[in-house]
């Protein structure tokens, strides 16, 4: 009655088989995530371009931006699209100004508006810069980003002026990763 | 983040999970059978298992896909398979993997032939792996967030637990009556290695915005939980194979539990029987390390202050100061996932020779048919299997036990196990899913077991 042991056992591993598995293809893994998030937003309101009834005409801040400093982040990206969506609803036109510095703060890349004073029903200001290959460069050596207001002769405001000057802006970001 | 794409895929093609020892349960020839329902019908005088070959078993099991989906040899771009894999499983689905070598085991009677009382002991290694489909990380992971707009990522897909471990085991078992049977198991657990991740919670989401492009929100309740790893991460000079046997040898994270179980012949031909096993705990104190990420962050992008100038805020150091990655080494108690085996089976046929003088002699069947109902609890559902069994003397030194078992693993499952005893010498293989035999990377489960013991036979005289 061994016999039927053996052969039960026998059956087991000579009648098994298994299609060909081939585990280093584990090696070809490659995931190709698209990730989008928000990239800067303000919100000026008219008033604030009148400080004791004197006009300010320039505004400028600089915010350390530095996720490109993260290897891994910096040796995935292929591209980035960068929106900018602006809403001016102040009778006055502005230019904006965004800067890409470096740990420096030398400009890298600069992305400029041109905001028309506010009409009813104008459309948003909006743009969507690509950086692929050298410009995506530029992109990674940055560190700091910079936004310059600057408001152009107009009508005078006064601190009880309607309306602001709104940026919304996004990041979608194609990574690779293998 | 590609170790931790590969941790996924690694997760994924790993997990399989049962513990179910369908063949082995109630398979009273084989004294293992102790195991699994310290109550079980098992007369002997003594015994003892062959040390390191009385029981190898070893279980793994997928549901959702198998080994042949993610690495068959056919051409298929890995990439596509592994897409596949991920949108055609669901959260649900697990990968499970049991072993068990046992060291040494060991049983005897107790008491003069007129008692039934039996005592039996031993020590086994045991590696548990089970995790649940990272879906909605495995998601991110492949294809990010921009066409899923809206979609909640569930944090809690996050589920995952292992351990290497030994136990050590006494049991006792007594027939209180003709009709009824009834054991417990203590044991003594000795936990080697441990990492569990499963009481996990959270989300993030990205919707159109009303001030900005997106709301973008995370909350975060992830903890994993380790020990036993502490030593060997940082500069680690010791020996570790002493050290592990010394973990082994009740060095390592301590705990206790116990099994209780029971036989019960309502007729001479009907058996019924029971078991709970591995009610029992781990308390993790001795190299223990958790990390947790706790916290929940909005994220709205730079904020430039042009009234201030120069803001200067670090949208990296905000978002790490919203939900810190934190280093405890809290102890933590971890739960053996606990067994229920029941079964019902129905004996006929007369099992004793023509040429035996039969009188006074116990009947003994030759066949028996039955149904057995297991259960285990898992991080989450608990998992279920049924089996229906044919079990056969073929001659008095060979019996056989034929299952067929459903469960989320398969429902085709056809298993056999064979127990041979030729004087004192046992043997027995037992092995499921025999269908997947023909071609094994396509199995979502498969189990294995087998033994050697040598068995002095119980002696109902005096001489």
């Amino acid at each position: 009655m061994n016999k039927f042991i053996g052969i039960f056992s026998l059956s087991i591993f000579l009648f098994s088989c298994s299609s060909n598995l081939d585990f280093n293809q584990v090696n070809d893994l490659k995931s190709e995530p698209v990730i989008v998030s928000n990239l800067a937003t303000f919100d000026l309101p008219a008033n604030q371009f009148v400080t004791n009834g004197i006009e300010q005409y320039v505004f400028f801040d600089s915010q350390t931006f530095d996720v490109f400093r993260d290897s891994f982040f910096n040796k995935s990206l292929v591209r980035t699209d960068l929106f900018f969506e602006i809403t001016n609803t102040i009778n006055r036109a502005y230019i904006i100004d965004v800067y890409f510095l470096n740990g420096n703060n030398s400009k890298l890349y600069t992305i400029s508006f041109n905001v028309p004073a506010y009409t009813i029903g104008q459309n948003p200001v909006a743009k969507t810069e690509i950086f692929e290959n050298a410009k995506l460069d530029l992109l990674k050596n940055s560190r700091k980003i910079a936004f310059k207001v600057t408001m152009l002769p107009g009508t005078a405001l006064t601190e009880s002026s309607p309306g602001s000057l709104k940026l919304i802006s996004s990041a979608t970001v194609y990574l690779v990763l293998q | 983040m590609r170790k931790a794409v590969l941790i996924i895929v690694l997760l994924v093609s790993i997990s399989c999970f049962s513990q179910n020892k369908q063949i082995l349960y109630n398979f009273t020839s084989v004294p293992q059978s102790l195991l699994t329902n310290p109550g079980s019908d098992v007369k002997y005088q003594w015994y003892f298992g062959v040390p390191l070959l009385s029981g190898i078993s070893a279980n793994v099991g997928s549901s959702g896909f198998s080994a042949y989906d993610l690495f068959a040899d056919n051409g298929v771009d890995f990439n596509t398979k592994l897409r596949n894999v991920v949108f055609s499983t669901s959260r649900k689905d697990k990968l499970a993997i049991n072993e068990q070598i046992e060291f040494f085991n060991g049983g005897f009677k107790i008491g003069d032939w007129q008692s039934n009382a039996y005592i039996s002991f031993g020590m086994y290694q045991e590696m548990d792996f089970l995790a649940y489909m990272p879906k909605d990380i495995a998601i991110f992971a492949l294809d990010g967030n921009r066409d899923y707009l809206g979609k909640v990522f569930d944090l809690g897909d996050l589920n995952a637990k292992g351990e290497l471990l030994s136990v050590f085991h006494v049991g006792y078992h007594k027939n209180i009556s003709d009709k009824l049977i009834v054991g417990v198991r203590g044991k003594i657990y000795s936990s080697i290695f441990n990492i569990s991740s499963t009481q996990n919670s959270g989300y993030f989401y990205t919707i159109q915005g009303a001030n900005s492009i997106y709301d973008q929100i995370i909350s975060s309740n992830i903890t994993v939980n380790t020990s036993g790893f502490l030593n060997y991460t940082n500069n680690y000079s010791g020996n570790a194979k002493s050290d592990i046997t010394k973990k082994m040898l009740l060095g390592g994270n301590l705990g206790l539990g116990f099994d209780v179980g029971l036989t019960y012949y309502p007729k001479k031909n009907v058996q019924f029987t029971a078991s709970i096993t591995d009610i029992g705990f781990i308390k993790h104190s001795k190299e223990v390390e958790s990390y947790s990420y706790k916290g929940y962050y909005k994220y709205v992008g730079l904020t430039p202050d042009f009234i201030g100038g120069n803001s200067n805020n670090n949208l990296l150091q905000d978002f790490q100061d919203a939900i810190p990655l934190d280093t405890l080494h809290t102890k933590y108690t971890t739960w053996r996932p606990v067994k229920l085996n029941s079964s019902i089976q129905y004996s006929f046929g007369d099992g004793r020779g023509s040429t035996c003088n039969c009188t006074g002699n116990e009947m003994k069947y030759t066949n028996s048919v039955g149904a057995q109902l297991f259960a285990m609890s898992t991080p989450r559902m608990p998992f279920m299997a049924l089996t229906a069994y044919y079990r056969r003397q073929i001659f008095d030194s060979l019996e056989m036990k034929a299952t067929y078992t459903l469960d989320s693993f398969s429902a085709k499952n056809i298993g056999l196990g064979l127990s041979t005893t030729v004087g004192k010498v046992n043997f027995y293989i037992l092995a499921d899913n025999l269908l997947e035999y023909q071609d094994v990377s396509k199995a979502n489960s498969l189990s294995f077991q087998l033994g050697l013991n040598i068995i002095f036979p119980n002696k109902n005289t005096p001489y």
